[in-house]
């Protein structure tokens, strides 16, 4: 092995553990340098891939998970950083055909079972993602990401007990795990404990203050105390589950929806309706540019005096 | 040396005029194409964006697919097919969806960009102050037209 390989290979490890921590932009910068050294570095345009994906920056991790799949076809981990670009940018089925290509070269790899899990999650195969995650738990019976992903599958499934009975091994094996707590949050807010829910995003935030998963969490308990906030954010939430495309087409396909009503109203004579149409359509506009920054300002206040309970 | 990763923002000396790409959006349906599209570009050219040549594409595309379905329905009147307020008022919604339609799809591009950009600390201008004097003067701008269809190309999407 040369100097040069060598100088890559610590870098790529030295990413590795950047990326466990959830430090993406250490992580990103190694892995710069590592491409610097060899630009065509299948692994390490992977790594790049997931690192970026991390840091939610899609349109460079897609790019780099395709440099990945350029540089080696072959290679399970290019594959593995295909279906997770893939997965984020919600091209599900894409996204399971590299995941099992993965799976097939690497089928020791339970990172990519919970991988596939969640996509298969997302496809709203709920029985397929279980069969996944207790493969997982095979392989290694106490992971904390498989164990955290199925009690995740079982609360989307409805079985609160078995959710609660997984994230409490998850939290046993890993009491710091952000992850974990994230989703025992989850599981107290659905069993209508808004106030252990917030302590779960609490101490998550805690650990870690720019974590997706605990932000949405302490957002969706914010929203069950608000009424009017709690409105948009289950119709964002519904909108965010789909990909951008998907989006526009819902949000354009109302504005159509409600323009092509106000026409026909107004060809039949029907002109209060035509009114009434456009008052509703208004007040959504109004309500849906006005709510985001109300709900943020809302949160960062609460967000900068977040105490824990000694108890806790 | 270092490895470039191919979605960073490459800001110039326009950096200090980049804004939210949701501002250009807004305008779209605040004041109106007029507004919108140019800014949309100078935010692109500002930005350094290594999707600016998709985005000025995408503009571009937008007012040509805007003066084409202008035209179709020029074409429609004069045959006929447009022969009542109602007939009028569905073409015009064409015309405002594909506008608004468009206007997303740059925004969102845009945005991919922008998120990186401001995430490492770029300066973002406030736009405030332009959304209020484009909404203020969109009926001037339509004012200096008296084609009816000139005007539906450069007005808001809404």
């Amino acid at each position: 092995m040369s100097i040069e390989e060598r100088q890559i290979e610590r870098l790529l490890e030295l990413s590795d553990r950047l990326r466990s921590l959830s430090d993406w932009d250490g992580a990103i910068d190694a892995l710069k340098r590592a491409l610097a050294l060899d630009p065509d570095h299948a692994r390490a345009h992977a790594a790049l891939a997931l690192a970026l994906l991390g840091a939610r920056r899609l349109q460079g991790a897609s790019i780099e998970a395709r440099l990945a799949l350029a540089s080696d076809g072959g290679d399970p981990f290019c594959h593995h950083a295909a279906a997770a670009v893939l997965c984020a940018e919600r091209k599900l089925d894409d996204a399971w055909a590299h995941c099992l290509v993965a799976l097939e070269v690497e089928s020791a790899d339970v990172d990519v079972y919970v991988l596939g899990a969640h996509i298969r999650e997302l496809q709203g195969r709920l029985d397929l993602a279980r069969e996944l995650l207790e493969r997982a738990l095979e392989l290694e019976p106490v992971h904390v990401g498989a164990l955290t992903a199925l009690a995740e599958v079982e609360l989307a499934d409805g079985a609160i007990d078995r959710a609660t009975a997984r994230v409490d091994e998850a939290l046993a094996a890993e009491p710091g795990s952000v992850d974990a707590h994230v989703i025992a949050g989850f599981v107290a807010l659905r069993r209508g404990d808004v106030a252990g829910a917030e302590e779960h995003a609490r101490f998550a935030l805690g650990e870690d203050a720019a974590d997706h998963g605990a932000l949405r969490l302490y957002t969706a308990v914010k929203a069950r105390r608000s009424w009017t906030m709690g409105l948009w954010w289950r119709f964002n939430s519904w909108l965010t589950l789909r990909s951008q495309r998907g989006q526009i087409a819902i949000l354009l396909g109302s504005f159509v929806l409600i323009q092509l009503a106000t026409i026909v109203a107004e060809a039949v004579g029907a002109d209060d309706v035509a009114g009434a149409l456009d008052l509703l359509w208004l007040g959504f506009c109004a309500y849906t540019w006005v709510a985001p920054f109300m709900f943020r300002r809302m949160l960062q206040r609460d967000l900068e005096k977040i105490v824990l309970r000694d108890d806790f | 040396m270092s490895y470039v990763i191919p979605d960073e923002p490459r800001p110039g000396a326009l950096g200090h005029l980049v804004v939210r790409p949701s501002a250009p959006l807004l305008a779209s349906m605040l004041a109106g194409a007029w507004l919108a599209w140019p800014w949309f570009v100078l935010n692109a050219i500002a930005l350094g964006s290594p999707t600016r040549r998709k985005e000025v594409g995408l503009v571009a595309l937008a007012a040509a697919g805007t003066v084409a379905l202008v035209v179709l329905t020029w074409l429609l009147i004069k045959l006929g097919v447009i022969d009542s307020r109602t007939t009028a008022s569905l073409a015009v919604l064409a015309i405002s969806t594909w506008k608004l339609a468009m206007a997303y799809w740059v925004c969102i591009v845009q945005s991919r960009t922008f998120h990186v950009y401001e995430y490492y600390g770029g300066a973002v201008r406030s736009a405030g102050a332009v959304l209020a004097a484009g909404f203020w003067l969109r009926p001037v701008v339509l004012g200096l037209l008296d084609d009816p269809f000139l005007i539906i190309i450069v007005a808001g999407g809404l």
